[in-house]
């Protein structure tokens, strides 16, 4: 187990920064995940981490010890990769027995560890065949029985499951999930997959541009986006982003958003009065469909099972509204919503961030 | 249906062409082997007299009896080739691998020269060669043969797997590198054993590339270390032409080179394929 950090960690590839002073402070034993788009740095990051990679600037640091010009194999830490790289001539318990091999480990004990983690990824069948001739899900687990056999420090996980199906793929967070908690190994995780994030970690980087945008915990960054940015990227269906402006009356202080007024206390409408342009952000889980509220009508209803996804047609645009179960509402169906004023989150238009971060009373 | 038409029309012409290509490839190769097997009378008459009588295996009964040095020229050829092609991946396949992946200062300026060697014509530097060779005392020997094939098999050996090594995905090399291989144990336990087809071919290519050179070894050698394509040419004299003898050495000649190619044909057109593509 370690304690692995990153201080303004940069990486320049010619003129092109991809990595863009990262500082990460990662506890011993978590499990963290780098989440962001393609083309964001994350797995760049990760190589850093893993010395595949060098840094161009910054320190990286393991329990304390600058790392940046060991090898992967002397920072003692282990690597799950995309498309699993095993190799393709060595047949499951050679993949996995590699890295004992090149220790010069008795071949009796190479064998007993082999066997043993083998078994616990159900692989001890699979033991003499060669990597094609196995599953995705099989060829996933040879991947990971390469690391854990050597015991490593950190385990550091690059897109593992972007190749396995849906099912499997749920499966598998939910494997690694266990793995992590039995063997509380430091664990870093890079995934483009919002879900998987939240799903899996202990805290999750969202990264954007070479740039940590917010690291926390999956509630703090869904909760409590610290922008745009991250409020659109976390949470499926997305974020509704409406453009408006604080409205400060005597009876109904509020956010109004085309012809639709948000209420809201008058000390917050003031706050936001004092502001530059803001854009309103909705959840679909917030949108409370009622009797009162902003008219709307229904434009389409998509039911998945514990819920429904129904799209609004209001005097702002659309919005997704998540109402429960499988909802009997109709398209064409004139229909009223409203949002409590603590579920609302409010963008500068400009920069992006998020503003009164904390109104009048705790979110969530 | 027009479309479907010009389509068959396309298929027609392709297999046509392709067809006259071999037939124009092969012709010499069926005439080497049809006047291997005729008498010198036969063969010379014009035409060219091809009722049964006129075949028989007396040119080759003659060329292994009487020719010792057929014999000879065949070990030469044999020895040069194989080490030649030993050698040339031995020394060009961590060259190659080294020019592909280690960052290398200088990287594309080194390809560059190698490949700069390939631009001289043999007859510009034969002259420079045999001096250089003889003050050596290389002059009739299989290892001035050797040293002067790989001058020339190197840089192709090279460059050809070089394209290979390029074409594998970095993802295994950096996982050797996670479970904590140097880069030779790297070279060694993964890359080259993923790497037989393109090696395998290269082989070839260099085998036969060093078994059927002429020009070097007409200067280079005597008597001693004769290699076949030399042999062959003396049955050229000058008063007289032995052809049937001569094809049939010279059909024994390829007979190596062509299995090699018929056997292997499957591995050759995969590694290079893989090199070209990939590379």
């Amino acid at each position: 187990m370690a304690k692995v950090e990153l201080m303004g960690v940069t990486k320049r590839f010619g003129a092109h920064e991809v990595c863009a002073n990262i500082s990460l402070a990662i506890v011993d034993g978590e499990f963290v995940t780098l989440l962001g788009p393609p083309g964001c740095g994350k797995t760049t990051t990760l190589n850093m981490i893993a010395g595949l990679e060098d840094v161009t600037s910054g320190e990286i640091r393991m329990d304390g010890k600058i790392v940046n010009d060991l090898t992967p194999f002397e920072r003692d830490v282990a690597m799950v990769f995309q498309n699993y790289a095993l190799y393709p001539h060595m047949t499951v318990a050679e993949n996995i027995g590699f890295t004992l091999r090149l220790r010069h480990m008795p071949r009796a004990e190479i064998a007993k560890r082999v066997e043993a983690i083998a078994e616990v990824l159900e692989l001890t069948p699979s033991l003499g065949r060669l990597p094609f001739q196995l599953s995705g899900g099989q060829q996933q687990r040879v991947a990971i029985g390469r690391a854990m056999v050597r015991e490593p420090k950190t385990f550091l996980f690059d897109e593992p499951f972007s190749n396995l199906d849906a099912a499997l793929r749920v499966r598998m967070r939910s494997e690694i999930k266990l793995l992590h908690r039995r063997l509380g190994v430091t664990s870093i995780f890079v995934t483009h997959d919002q879900e998987e994030a939240l799903s899996i970690s202990d805290r999750v980087a969202v990264m954007n541009r070479g740039r940590v945008e917010q690291f926390g915990t999956p509630e703090e960054i869904y909760v409590r986006p610290v922008s745009r940015y991250v409020a659109r990227f976390i949470g499926s269906p997305q974020i509704d982003l409406q453009e408006g402006e604080a409205v400060i009356a005597e009876h109904g202080s509020g956010f109004r958003v085309g012809g639709a007024l948000f209420s809201l206390p008058r000390a917050t409408a003031e706050i936001l009065g004092h502001l530059g342009p803001l854009e309103l952000g909705i959840r679909p889980e917030h949108v409370v469909l009622s009797e009162r509220g902003v008219d709307a009508i229904v434009e389409i209803v998509q039911p998945v099972g514990p819920a429904s996804f129904v799209a609004l047609r209001w005097p702002g645009g659309l919005l997704t509204a998540r109402a429960p179960g499988m909802s009997r509402l109709k398209a064409g169906e004139a229909v009223h919503f409203f949002v409590e004023p603590e579920q609302m989150m409010f963008f500068d238009k400009a920069s992006g961030r998020r503003v009164l971060a904390s109104p009048s009373r705790p979110e969530g | 249906m027009a479309r479907r038409r010009r389509q068959q029309f396309a298929n027609w012409a392709i297999g046509f062409s392709l067809a006259l290509f071999t037939v124009w490839t092969l012709a010499p190769i069926l005439w080497l082997v049809v006047s291997s097997l005729m008498e010198q009378q036969a063969l010379t008459a014009t035409p060219p007299d091809f009722s049964a009588g006129s075949f028989t295996l007396q040119n080759y009964a003659e060329v292994m009896t009487a020719a010792a040095a057929l014999g000879h020229g065949l070990l030469n050829s044999l020895i040069v080739a194989v080490a030649t092609t030993a050698v040339a991946l031995a020394v060009g396949a961590p060259a190659a691998y080294a020019l592909a992946r280690l960052q290398l200062p200088g990287a594309g300026l080194i390809l560059l020269l190698i490949l700069a060697t390939q631009m001289f014509p043999g007859i510009v530097v034969a002259i420079p060669l045999f001096i250089v060779m003889s003050r050596v005392g290389l002059i009739d020997s299989r290892l001035g043969l050797i040293v002067v094939y790989l001058s020339f098999n190197l840089p192709i050996v090279i460059w050809i797997l070089r394209g290979f090594f390029l074409g594998i995905p970095t993802g295994l090399e950096r996982a050797a590198s996670v479970d904590g291989a140097s880069i030779f144990q790297t070279f060694r336990l993964i890359v080259l054993p993923i790497s037989w087809p393109p090696i395998f071919a290269t082989a070839i290519f260099a085998f036969i590339e060093s078994w059927n050179e002429f020009f070097f070894a007409l200067i280079l050698t005597r008597q001693n270390a004769q290699t076949v394509p030399l042999v062959i040419s003396q049955f050229a004299g000058q008063y007289q032409t032995v052809f049937g003898q001569m094809m049939a050495a010279a059909a024994m000649a390829v007979a190596p080179v062509v299995f090699l190619a018929v056997i292997f044909r499957r591995s050759i057109m995969q590694g290079f394929s893989e090199g070209m593509i990939k590379g």
